[in-house]
């Protein structure tokens, strides 16, 4: 056996480093070439058949597609979406709070006085973690349980990436993917979800983008909020046969402002601090599939509506003894909150709220839904009337005792409008931070992700209070 | 209750600043003195990187030339060059600089960072051309020999720059480029574009404007005192002699010439036509062409048109049976031959 010539490590590499400059810079694309040349070749031999006369997708396709209507589909079907998520999910959310909040709640305070608990510990256990947790299941349940499977059935029949493929040219123009549409539609179901949703965008930019602005797409927890303000002080300015199409068109006009925020929003980051991150589109149109109904609904209560939930209940928790905390605990003869807002108070009243609110909203940290409440029972102890407790979240019945008490408070019109703007565009949720966290890895991102909606939030009703104040002096 | 918090603030307000100021490691006092360091640094490594250039361009490097290409004074060019000479990275040969073997080491260091942020900038990053030679201008002081290999691993160590230029390997060998000028290409021959010059920007803008990119085929048709013709890709474009004098190309024997490449694109199908992939564009790079071939996009792939999004933009394709949305702006950057059309529909 003829013995080789063996090559030292250094002769070897050497030779490597000849070759390498031999091959060129391509090597990779003739490998990807020669791959994909074998496998055509392969399949050209053992594939075949033909295509039907009729193809069902491309009938489908050429009507969802079409210029005329595409559009009017889409409005359409969402519209229909919207329609039964918020309409179904206040039959259950009434039931769970009857439950929760009606018969558990005073049962089980009643259970802990009688064998002997300290009231402060009943407060914090009870008044403030049970309660804010119930409150926050009751109102973020339904709609999310409804939400979600629906939204999830449009998506495992296809219609979705057709939306994408619609919508494009119009997120293009901003600098964004037309997926984004999608991840956004997830967004006003709830934040969270709309950021895992930009899984699907597959370029880096992009979908920086879309989770970055995620947040000014109006969320489940937030609708709650405007439409109650919406109705009391702006419906109530018209006679009163307009006050409902008035305060509809008022949630509308500010959820529509939070979709034109995202596209200049999206505009500014793709063309600053995204600028370098790489970017390629591509969208698969993939066939038309009978929805499987009942998978989807186990997976998207499982992977969503799960995962969003308990979240929410593992950061309501602590707020909810926070929150009881700070209405109890006294320094001098005021309570720690009451310092708190009195310190807030002139920040507050430069953007046209008031300490109150700016507090509510930091305690809500956890789940918006709890904002409109949190604001009530600051205000019952600041006003120093009768409400359900210090520390005790709770809600008046009548729209018109709300109001009663809101105006004690101090609120005016321009709170109203104000305090809508800032539920539109303030930071996220901490279910939501903690979320992009995860998604992006990275402590810039979502700090980023965080304070970009505040600023905004911000300046918009910095912006609207001087104009006003402006406009009410010369007037 | 201003009095009571006044105090507190500006207390608060203090300690920022001196945090900020003396911090350890990060503190503004120490950065200020870093970057003073650095910046002795860069005009180190930038002056040998222009020896270098001027060497192999057998130019007279000398203390005027090292002053004009830093735009320093000729006393502060004085003073650099005799660091260089003080740290034996160059030596007098008459009347001109020659960089010494260290010298040439450190060179080709600066060098390699320079290409391989390029290639990285090319490759990984959304930046547009115009901007790659700036910021590798910058990274290229700041990268260490090790970050440029592990760098060039990541980037499954490239031999060439995006504008065609060799990369020097860690130990500083480089492939020699044989590239001739357009300007002096001989008339009627197939050529391939192997270089861009990127320096100075304004005329590698117009190159950049132009559509064109190392790996073109090209043919001249003309050549005048004042301009060049030539075709590309099924384009005819006529430059300036002094901006074609910075494209260098290298015979490529081809029986077609770039002349008879046709010129239609994926976005000139309409729905329901079909067409053959004959390249995908230079312009199409990284990660977009990665998704791309990822898809089957590859010469010879038989894509069809299928239907445009009720937005008017991005267009169906059936690609390899698969349907696949792509905008108008990719669509341009693939050249097809066009197919007879089946009636399948």
């Amino acid at each position: 056996m003829e013995k080789e010539k063996t090559l030292t490590p250094s002769e070897l590499l050497t030779m490597a480093e000849d070759l390498r400059w031999q091959i060129g810079g391509n090597i990779h694309e003739h490998l990807v070439e020669g791959i994909y040349t074998d496998a055509s070749r392969i399949a050209d031999r053992v594939v075949t058949g033909e295509r039907p006369k009729f193809d069902l997708d491309r009938a489908i396709d050429r009507l969802v597609t079409s210029r005329v209507w595409g559009i009017p589909i889409m409005i359409l079907l969402f519209t229909l979406v919207f329609w039964i998520t918020i309409s179904g999910a206040n039959i259950p959310s009434d039931f769970l709070a009857s439950i929760l909040i009606g018969k558990i709640y005073p049962a089980i305070k009643e259970i802990a006085f009688s064998i002997g608990t300290p009231w402060w510990l009943v407060g914090i256990l009870i008044d403030g973690m049970y309660l804010s947790t119930a409150w926050v299941i009751s109102v973020m349940l339904p709609p999310m349980a409804i939400f979600f499977p629906l939204f999830t059935l449009l998506e495992d029949f296809g219609y979705l990436p057709r939306v994408a493929f619609n919508l494009d040219n119009l997120f293009k123009k901003s600098g964004a993917h037309g997926k984004q549409a999608l991840s956004m539609m997830m967004g006003f179901g709830c934040n969270a979800a709309g950021v895992i949703a930009t899984r699907i965008i597959d370029s880096p930019r992009e979908r920086l983008i879309a989770i970055i602005t995620n947040n000014f797409a109006l969320c489940n927890g937030r609708w709650p909020t405007m439409i109650l303000l919406a109705v009391i002080f702006i419906g109530a300015l018209v006679p009163a046969h307009l006050a409902g199409m008035i305060s509809a068109l008022a949630v509308v006009s500010v959820t529509l402002l939070g979709v034109l925020i995202t596209f200049v929003m999206n505009w500014l980051l793709s063309r600053s601090i995204l600028r370098g991150e790489a970017s390629a589109f591509s969208l698969e149109l993939p066939p038309y599939r009978p929805p499987r109904i009942l998978q989807t609904i186990y997976t998207s209560l499982i992977d969503r509506t799960a995962y969003v939930l308990w979240r929410a209940v593992v950061f309501a928790m602590p707020a909810g003894a926070a929150i009881w905390l700070v209405a109890n605990l006294t320094i001098g003869d005021l309570s720690l909150a009451e310092h708190i807002i009195n310190l807030l108070n002139p920040v507050a009243v430069l953007i046209g709220l008031n300490g109150v609110i700016l507090f509510a909203y930091m305690l809500a940290i956890p789940a918006n839904e709890i904002v409109i409440p949190t604001v009530l029972m600051l205000t019952v102890l600041t006003a120093g009337v009768q409400g359900a407790g210090a520390g005790v979240l709770y809600e008046l019945d009548s729209q018109a005792g709300t109001f009663e008490l809101l105006t004690l408070g101090g609120w005016s019109l321009l709170t109203a409008v104000n305090t809508m703007l800032f539920t539109l565009a303030h930071n996220p949720c901490s279910t939501t931070i903690y979320t992009i966290y995860k998604e992006t890895g990275s402590v810039k991102w979502t700090a980023i992700a965080t304070l970009l909606p505040l600023g905004v939030g911000v300046g918009l009703t910095f912006g609207l209070t001087q104009v006003w104040r402006l406009v009410e002096a010369w007037l | 209750m201003v009095s009571v918090l006044t105090i507190p603030l500006i207390a608060i307000f203090v300690i920022v600043a001196i945090l900020l100021l003396f911090r350890p490691n990060s503190g503004l006092f120490l950065r200020w003195r870093n970057v003073r360091r650095k910046a002795k640094q860069i005009l180190l490594e930038d002056a040998l990187k222009h020896l270098f250039h001027k060497e192999n361009a057998n130019g007279e490097p000398s203390i005027q030339s090292v002053s004009k290409a830093l735009q320093l004074s000729e006393d502060k060019a004085l003073l650099l060059v005799s660091i260089i000479l003080d740290e034996d990275l160059a030596v007098w040969e008459g009347n001109k600089l020659r960089l010494t073997a260290s010298g040439r080491l450190a060179a080709l260091k600066t060098l390699r960072a320079h290409r391989l942020w390029e290639r990285y900038l090319a490759d990984k990053t959304g930046f547009s051309e115009d901007e790659w030679h700036a910021r590798a201008d910058r990274a290229e002081h700041i990268l260490s020999a090790s970050d440029a290999d592990a760098l060039s691993a990541q980037l499954s160590h490239p031999t060439y720059d995006p504008h065609g230029d060799p990369i020097p390997s860690a130990s500083g060998e480089m492939a020699k480029l044989h590239a001739i000028p357009l300007t002096t290409a001989d008339i009627h021959q197939s050529f391939e574009i192997v270089h861009l010059e990127d320096e100075p920007p304004a005329i590698y803008a117009q190159l950049v404007a132009a559509e064109l990119y190392p790996g073109m085929k090209l043919e001249i048709s003309e050549r005048t005192q004042q301009q060049v013709r030539f075709w590309t890709n099924g384009d005819e474009h006529h430059l300036p002699t002094h901006v074609a004098g910075n494209i260098y190309v290298l015979p490529f024997p081809d029986k077609r010439t770039a002349r008879d490449i046709p010129k239609l694109r994926l976005a000139d199908l309409k729905p329901g036509q079909r067409g053959k992939v004959v390249a995908l564009s230079p312009a199409c790079r990284g990660l977009e062409r990665r998704r791309m071939m990822d898809l089957g996009i590859l010469p010879g792939t038989v894509i069809r048109a299928e239907f445009v999004s009720a937005g008017g933009d991005p267009v169906a394709y059936r690609i390899r049976e698969a349907l696949i949305a792509l905008r108008q702006e990719q669509a341009r950057l693939i050249t097809i031959q066009p197919l007879e059309e089946k009636n399948d529909s």
